[in-house]
Parts: C-alpha cells; structure tokens; sequence
C-alpha cells in the first residue's frame, strides 16, 4: 500500500505541474443512476465548447477562461442534465444522469458510444446492441451478426455455428463473456458456439491481433458478449420476447425478470427454444456422387433444441460494484442422418420421416455452465477490476454403433461407455483476471493485467480424437495511452505469457492385427503417448489514432501468439467425420502471427466512407495437412492427415459507404476481402481451410421515427453478393457464387409507457439453391437454408418498488 | 449531391470488383475409373470366399498420383451406401457373427498420372475354423494424389461361399 501512495503523491505533483498554464480545464466524470459510466455522453458548454465521454464516462474541456459559463449533458435515452458553473480555476464536475421515463426497455446504448469507442480503440471494430440483434436475428448468435464487416461463421446446420473473423477461426479467435474468455470445444468444425443470443446487451468484434489483452488464441480478433445492464433503481420489470421462424418450424420464448432495491439487484433470464428439421430448395443431396432423396426439402434429422438459464444478481455502489452472472446453456443437436460426417449412410425413411422435429441418431449434446464474478472498484485514480470464472463445457457426440477398421462387430458389454456414444468431452475451467487503471493524468493513464487459467479435459466414448489433457496460462501485461493532444493518441502494451499443457497416453479399447516380425498378434494400440510441454511468448501492440471532426484515421501493428492445442500436439486416431487419420506433431511452437491494421473514415452529413485494410503474416500457421499416404500402422486403411507448420501470408478488409439519399432513405454498402496464401511448407501456394469467398452486402433502408401509430419503424433490403471460392486447399470443394435478397422490416408500438417492438425478416426471399464454402456441410453439397421468415416480438413491462 | 453520388458509385464498382475476384489452382482430384474393361469389382459383384480375385481399377490424375487403399467391410446393417447410381439387390438385416474385414494400402510407383491396378487378393474362407459370414459387403476405394487431393469410392458387393 506504500508504494501506492508514493504512486498518488507523485502523481499528484506530475499533474499540478501539468495545469501551471493559466487557463483552465473543466473535466469530470458522467453516470447514470446506478453510477454506472456513460460512455459517449455529449457535454456541451454555452460557449460552444464541447465534447463527448469516453469509454469510461470521462470528460474533459481545455482553455476556458474565467466566468459563468451553462452546461448540458445529454444521452440518449436520460433526461438532458442543465445547471450553471462557474468556471475559476480548473473544475472538476461529476453529472448524474437521470433515466428518462420515456422509454423504459431495458438497455440502450446510442451511435455516440459506437463512434467513441471506434475513436478509442486502434483496432478496427465492429459494435451490435440489442436492437441490432433483434433486426437481425439468425439460428445461433454467429449467423445473427454475419452481416457485420470481416465477420463470417462456420454452420452447423440451423441452430449451431463457429465464428470466423477475417477468415480464421476455431482456436484463432477468442469470444469473451462478461469479461471471461469463453472455453467449449472450439476446435472441432461441428462443435458451435454455446452462447444464448437472447441475453446479450452488446456485442463488440475487434477485428485485429489482441493477445495483449487477451492472450493465447486472440490472432484473428475478439468478440466481446456483455450483459451489463443495471435496472433502475426501486424497478421490477421484464421483457417477454416469442420468436417463430418458418423454415424450421422454431418456436421459442427468452422470458426475462429484474429488480432492484437500492444497492441489490438481479435478472433473471430463460430461453427457450425448439426447432425442426430445416428446409433446402432441392430434393436430393449429392453425398460423393450417391443421391440422398430428401422428403419434403428437409434436411432429415436437424432439428434440436436449446434450454438456457441465466442468473445475475450484484451490488452496486458508488465506487464499488460486484455481479455474479450464473449461467447454464444446453442444446441438442441433430445431424444430417443421411451422412454421418461423411459417410454416406442408408436411412430407414420410415422412422427418420415420420416427424420432423424429433432428434435421432446421429446427434450432439452440449451442457456449457459458468459462474462469473466481476467487481469493480474505483479507488481516487485506480480503477481496479477482478474477473473470476468456472466453466464446465459437456459435450457428448451420439451415432450407433458401427464397427470401423478393427472394431469389434458387437460391442462388448464390459466396457465403461455406453456404445453409441462416440465421443464425449468433459472441460472444466478455472479463469481470472485483474485489471488495474492507473490514471496519470487526463493524457497519460496505464492499465496492468494479471490473468490465469487452468483447465482440466476428460475424454471417452468409442472414438479417439485428442487425447485428455491439462493445460495451465498465466499471462501479465502492461498497456500505456498517452493523448498527445484530442486528436492524436498514442497507445502500447507489452506482455508475457506462460503455458504448462500436459497431455494423457491414450490405447484402443479393441485390439488390432500387430505384425511383429512374421507373426501377428492383437494388441490394443496405443494411440496417444504422455506430453508435458512448456511455452512461453512476448506480444505486444502499437497503436495510433487520429480524430478530427470529419476524418479519422487508425493504425496498429501487434504481435499475437496461439499455444498449440491438445489436438495439434497429440491427435493419433480417425477422424470419422472426415474420412482422415490425423496425426499431431509434440514438436509444434506457438503460432506466431504479426499484423498491420489500417482504419480510414471519412464523413459528412449525409455521406461517409470508410475502408479497413489489414495485412498479416503467421511465422507458422499450424494446420492439418493432408499427405497421399493411408494410415498403415493402425490398420485402418484412412487418408494421413498430419499437423505441420508454415509460413502464411494473408491481406484483405472491408470497406463500407453509406448515402442519405432523402430524409429517411439511406443506402449502404458493405464489402470484405480475404486472401491467404502459405508462402513454405508442402502446401505452398495453397489457401487456408476455410477461407471465405468475398462478398458484397448492397443496402436500402428507409427509418422513419413516426409512423401513424408506430414509432422507429424501419424496412431494410439486402441484397447480398458472395463470389465463387476457387481458391480452395486439400480436402476442400471449390464452391459457386451466389446471389440473395434478405429483408428486414419492423417497429413499436407505444403501449401506455412501454414499447413493443416487433422484427420481422424474410431471408433468402427468392429460396435460392446455394452453397456456404464454409459450412460444415459444404463437403457433402448440403446447400444452404431455403426461404425463411422470421418474427420476433419483444414485450417489456415493468413497475415500481416503494 | 452529384459529386456523393459519384464517389458512392465508385466505391459500389469497387466492391463489385472485389466480390467476382477469381484465381485459378490446380484444384484436380484424382480418380478412380471403375469404366475400364474388365474392371473388378463393380458395383453388385460378388467375391468368393477361399478364391483369389484380381481387383482392376484405373486411376488417374492431372499431376502425379500418391497412394491407394481399400476395405471391405460387412454391411449387414446396410450402414453404408455404395456411391454408385444402381441400387443391388440386399439380404434382410442381420448381426454380424464373425464377419469378413480386408484393410490394405499400396503405394503406387513414383512420377505416374495413370496406374491400373493388377493385383492379387487371396480371401480366407474361415479364421480359427469358422467360416466368415455371408451377405452384403462394402468394398470402399480412397485414391490419393501427392497433394493430398483424395477420392473416395463405396460400392455394394456380396460375399459368398462356392
């Protein structure tokens, strides 16, 4: 505490050398009733001068002289705060913003915060609130913010995907709720994201190398989930929102409750949903040349169903608060029963066609818990905050038994696994984090970083792909920004990592032929052997940012590093999904990848542009390199596919533009653009896997803010361009371009002083026949989703507690 | 305005540019040519127990072919489909007593864009004395090319004793 206190004294002494300029500095901080921060706030003052907060609620305005000058504050969303100031010497001002009853849903968050945040961040982001969500509500949250520039998903059928920023995925992004970083299965290509789209506030992408913050894995970028609303204070209330969609039959409900009494408060929030089988505009699927009749246009046996429970409850005070956030989300998957993975299978029709909604083999069931708690305490100029987070990620894979290569023919009855579970994982994480703000002065402030995860992965089942394993983080860092004046900040962090990871041996649980001079035996095959790896990496990340009223410009280059995964290290076995025998290499390195972000607006009244060009380079991109051998060790007779390294060179961005063209039309138009080529290594000149094809999002939007009895009514066309993806790697199928109409209109009704609102869509107007290069069904030419509409009416309510 | 549009529309165009962008690859699997006269087996054959067939199959590829490989598996369950148009005739399900498994891979000599198999398969007729079980089996081709470029093949035969 010592140490601190010296910290204090000096910086106190730093900052009063600073203000000997004469004239003064009114500065201060902006929130809402629950003290929370308001970002984006605009602070105007009678002579003209003014700003807008930043991402922590602070203000500042230089160079005012003496005198009497009126202040208004205003937020979207809060009554406008007005009051008089005497301005005789350098101020400090705090305003508490009052919640304006006008409009009670739960959380609103406005352009101004979107645009301070770009403005802060010198990596280029993208930011969805909960409106956007609604708007554009898709089967998982991944499909819903697919619109977003750079973003584009991996699906699993209807209900399930991964995310990809700028065309990496799986291990290479890091998805972060509520200030923990989000831990399921996400190396697998059929394993979605278990996240409930339906209790997420805000949304933000950072697209670009964020290991500084984040550590291992965050190559490509970050998507941050938060639910952080705080209610009103002495409020009950709730929202009911139904969602129905077409294509797949799904009905479901999030039902959602809060309260607050004074400093306690909670939320709770259940979602619901449950979904048939999905529709494709073709009678036939195309599995290697076999055609796969298909009843009705539904893709047989992918239907499922989604269960999700959360909890909040916290404390909130003046400069300290604390939320637990307790979750549980569960869905059910069914896969194509036609191809499992990829093998072609023979269906009995009778049974898989008599419903549409029920979930045979093969299906995948995941049960993902979390306990989060996250405090936060603000101590003069130290801002402290703690992260601490259990997760249990349940994943069990079910298709029948099938005797492949040496299997038994019947499956014994001795062992410890029910025979049709193919593989089952079981994770549990430990994670936390502490943050300390440390702010210098109204130029400088520096953040420090602890963070530390452990987690501990069992396997079983019939199939062996990784191996079990423990894995232990522990990273620390240090993050300076320096305003060199409000148009040009400065900002750069270093930081160091370490990483234990410990892997199992692993033996069939069935014998295979051994060929042991010239006799053969049966021996059960040792399949994984014990690892126990140590790493360690330096990141770090430079960026600058230039705001001036109608340019902005942006610019990064950082460092950013992935630990080799249980699977790369160790994978030995088949792949059933895949029809390869994957091999790991225990001599792999972390990935090191280094990038240059570029971030360019410009904009007036009526038009803007905007552009985000990134180049990046992996020193060893790890991947999973098929060889022309066959696995001849282990009998099984299965393509080799083994882990390797090279070195991999990728460019590409976005690009967006929007136009007023009348009062309330607005045309737009979003593109992005990925190239990867390897530049060594045996695939050279080859792509990624996964890489997706460039596309074009072309835009009509009409808002209107009353119309009749609606109010914020909106219709909105896209009409989506995807070009062809010839540029393909081993195994991959070169997929056709494709062009869709998506519509999306709807508004609010007042009733009394709550607001009902209503969404609808129509996706895929025209039920065009196309392919998704990155759908997890692509290899066996399942095509994408027919005609869909979707409708999603949300009901607030809420009272008062005396 | 006419200035706004103007730049609208060429960021439009651009965007157009960039989404038909196209590049060519050797993007060619190889493959299995089961066309060939005399190829064996095709789709519905039948192989006999305690005999040697000879399996003869094309394969071909646009740079240089890797490797082989191919299984037979007991499809009793008639799990698997074969990839081939015509449909056989199958037996009633059944459970597999002590059904036939064959899994073997070869190498298929350096530098070739065409290789036809011409290789002898002796099928035993029992293990330890018991006789294999009779009835549909799966006999499933993978050709690899030295890219990596794989080709897969499933077809339906039976498997009789004579």
């Amino acid at each position: 505490m010592h140490k601190i206190t010296v910290l204090f004294v000096l910086a106190h002494i730093l900052i009063i050398s600073g203000y000997s300029q004469g004239k003064y500095i009114l500065s201060g901080l902006v929130v809402d009733e629950n003290n929370q921060a308001l970002p984006g706030a605009s602070v105007q003052l009678s002579s003209g001068k003014g700003t807008v907060t930043n991402s922590e609620g602070k203000y500042v305005i230089n160079d005012l002289d003496n005198g009497i000058y009126e202040i208004k504050v205003s937020y979207i969303g809060y009554k406008t705060h007005l009051d008089t100031i005497v301005i005789d010497g350098n101020k400090a001002y705090r305003i508490k913003m009052l919640y304006s009853p006008l409009d009670l849903q739960e959380v609103v968050v406005t352009d101004n915060y979107v645009e301070t945040r770009k403005k802060e961040e010198s990596l280029n982001i993208e930011i969805a609130n909960k409106r956007y969500l609604q708007q554009n509500l898709g089967g998982s949250l991944m499909k819903t913010i697919e619109r977003l520039p750079g973003v584009s998903t991996i699906d699993i059928g209807s209900g399930q995907s991964k995310p990809v920023i700028r065309g990496l995925g799986f291990n290479r992004i890091v998805v972060v709720e509520n200030g923990i970083k989000h831990e399921g299965q996400q190396w697998g290509a059929d394993h979605g994201l278990e996240i409930d789209q339906f209790a997420i506030d805000k949304l933000e992408v950072i697209k670009g190398p964020s290991s500084l913050i984040h550590g291992s894995d965050a190559l490509g970028g970050v998507i941050n989930v938060k639910q952080n609303s705080v209610p009103i204070n002495n409020s009950v209330g709730g929202t009911i929102d139904l969602i129905g969609k077409t294509n797949n039959n799904l009905i479901g409900t999030s039902f959602s409750v809060y309260g607050r009494k004074n400093w306690l408060f909670a939320d709770l929030r259940v979602t619901m949903l449950d979904y048939g089988d999905y529709k494709v505009p073709t009678d036939s699927i195309d599995i290697y040349s076999y055609k796969a009749a298909i009843h009705n246009n539904q893709l047989r046996n992918t239907a499922g169903e989604e269960k999700n429970l959360h909890f909040t409850i916290g404390i909130i005070q003046d400069d300290f608060q604390s939320k637990f956030f307790i979750s549980n989300v569960y869905s059910k998957n069914g896969f194509f029963a036609n191809a499992h993975g990829l093998e072609p299978r023979n269906v009995d029709t009778d049974v898989h066609d008599k419903s549409n909604r029920d979930i045979l083999f093969p299906y995948h069931e995941v049960n993902h818990f979390k306990v989060i708690n996250q405090s936060l305490w603000e101590m003069g100029k130290f801002r402290f905050k703690s992260d601490l987070g259990f997760q249990r990620n349940f994943r069990q894979e079910w298709s029948e038994y099938v005797s492949h290569g040496y299997m038994p023919p019947v499956f014994p009855d001795n062992l410890k696994f029910n025979a049709d579970i193919e593989r089952q994982f079981d994770k549990h994480i430990y994670n936390g984090n502490l943050l300390i703000r440390y702010t210098h002065n109204e130029k400088t402030a520096f953040t420090f970083g602890l963070n530390g995860s452990y987690q501990d992965n069992d396997i079983n089942g019939r199939g062996f792909i990784i191996p079990a394993f423990e894995q232990l983080n522990m990273g620390v860092f240090l993050l300076a920004k320096y305003e060199i004046n409000p148009i040009n900040v400065l900002q750069l962090g270093i930081r160091y990592d370490h990483g234990k990871i410990k892997t199992e041996s692993y033996n069939d649980w069935f014998q295979s032929p051994v060929l042991i001079g010239s006799d053969t035996t049966l021996a059960h095959l040792q399949r994984a052997y014990g690892l126990n790896r140590n790493y360690s990496n330096i990141s770090w990340s430079v960026g600058y940012n230039y705001n001036q009223e109608k340019l902005s410009f942006k610019t990064n280059i950082g460092r950013s590093f992935r630990i080799p995964i249980a699977k790369e290290l160790a994978a030995n076995g088949v792949n059933y999904h895949n029809f390869s025998y994957e091999v790991g290499d225990p001599d792999l390195s972390p990935e090191i990848s280094y990038q240059l972000d570029l971030g360019l607006e410009y904009h007036l009244k009526k038009f803007a542009v905007g552009a985000t060009p990134f180049v990046n380079y992996f020193t060893n991109y790890i991947y999973l390199n098929p060889s022309s051998e066959f696995d001849r060790l282990y009998g099984n007779g299965n393509q080799v596919f083994y882990y390797t390294q090279s070195e991999v060179f990728r460019y590409g961005g976005e690009l967006h533009a929007h136009y007023q063209l009348l009062k309330s039309i607005k045309l737009g138009v979003i593109g992005e653009y990925v190239y990867s080529e390897q530049v060594s290594g045996e695939k050279k000149g080859f792509t990624l896997p996964f890489s997706p094809p460039a596309s074009a999002i072309f835009n009509i939007k009409y808002q209107k803010q009353h119309l009749g009895f609606l109010k914020n009514v909106y219709l909105s066309v896209d009409y989506r361009i995807t070009a062809s993806q010839t540029n393909i790697v081993p195994p991959e199928e070169t997929t056709d371009g494709y062009q869709l109409i998506n519509i999306s209109l709807g508004g609010e009704i007042s009733l009394k002083k709550q607001n009902l609102s209503i969404s609808a869509q129509v996706q895929n107007l025209f039920n065009t026949k196309h392919f998704s290069h990155t759908s997890y069904y692509r290899l066996i030419n399942v095509p994408e989703p027919g005609r869909n509409f979707v409708l999603n009416v949300s009901i607030p309510f809420s009272g008062k507690i005396n | 305005m006419s200035n706004y549009t103007k730049l609208f529309l060429l960021i439009v165009s651009f965007a157009v540019i960039l989404s038909c962008e196209e590049d060519s690859k050797d993007d060619m699997k190889p493959a299995i040519d089961l066309s060939i006269t005399d190829a064996f087996p095709v789709n519905c054959d039948t192989i006999y127990f305690g005999e040697t067939f000879v399996l003869k199959v094309l394969f071909t590829d646009n740079v240089e072919l890797g490797a082989f490989s191919f299984d037979i598996h007991h499809n009793f369950d008639h799990h698997s489909h074969s990839t081939e148009v015509t449909e056989c005739n199958t037996d009633p399900d059944k459970e597999p007593v002590n059904p036939y498994v064959f899994i073997q891979d070869y190498d298929i000599p350096q530098g070739l864009t065409e290789y036809e198999t011409n290789i002898e398969i002796n099928i035993p007729s029992a293990e330890n004395s018991n006789l294999f079980d009779e009835g549909d089996y799966h006999f499933f081709i993978s050709l690899t090319d030295k890219q990596g470029w794989s080709t897969q093949k499933g077809l339906s035969i039976k498997m009789l004793h004579r």
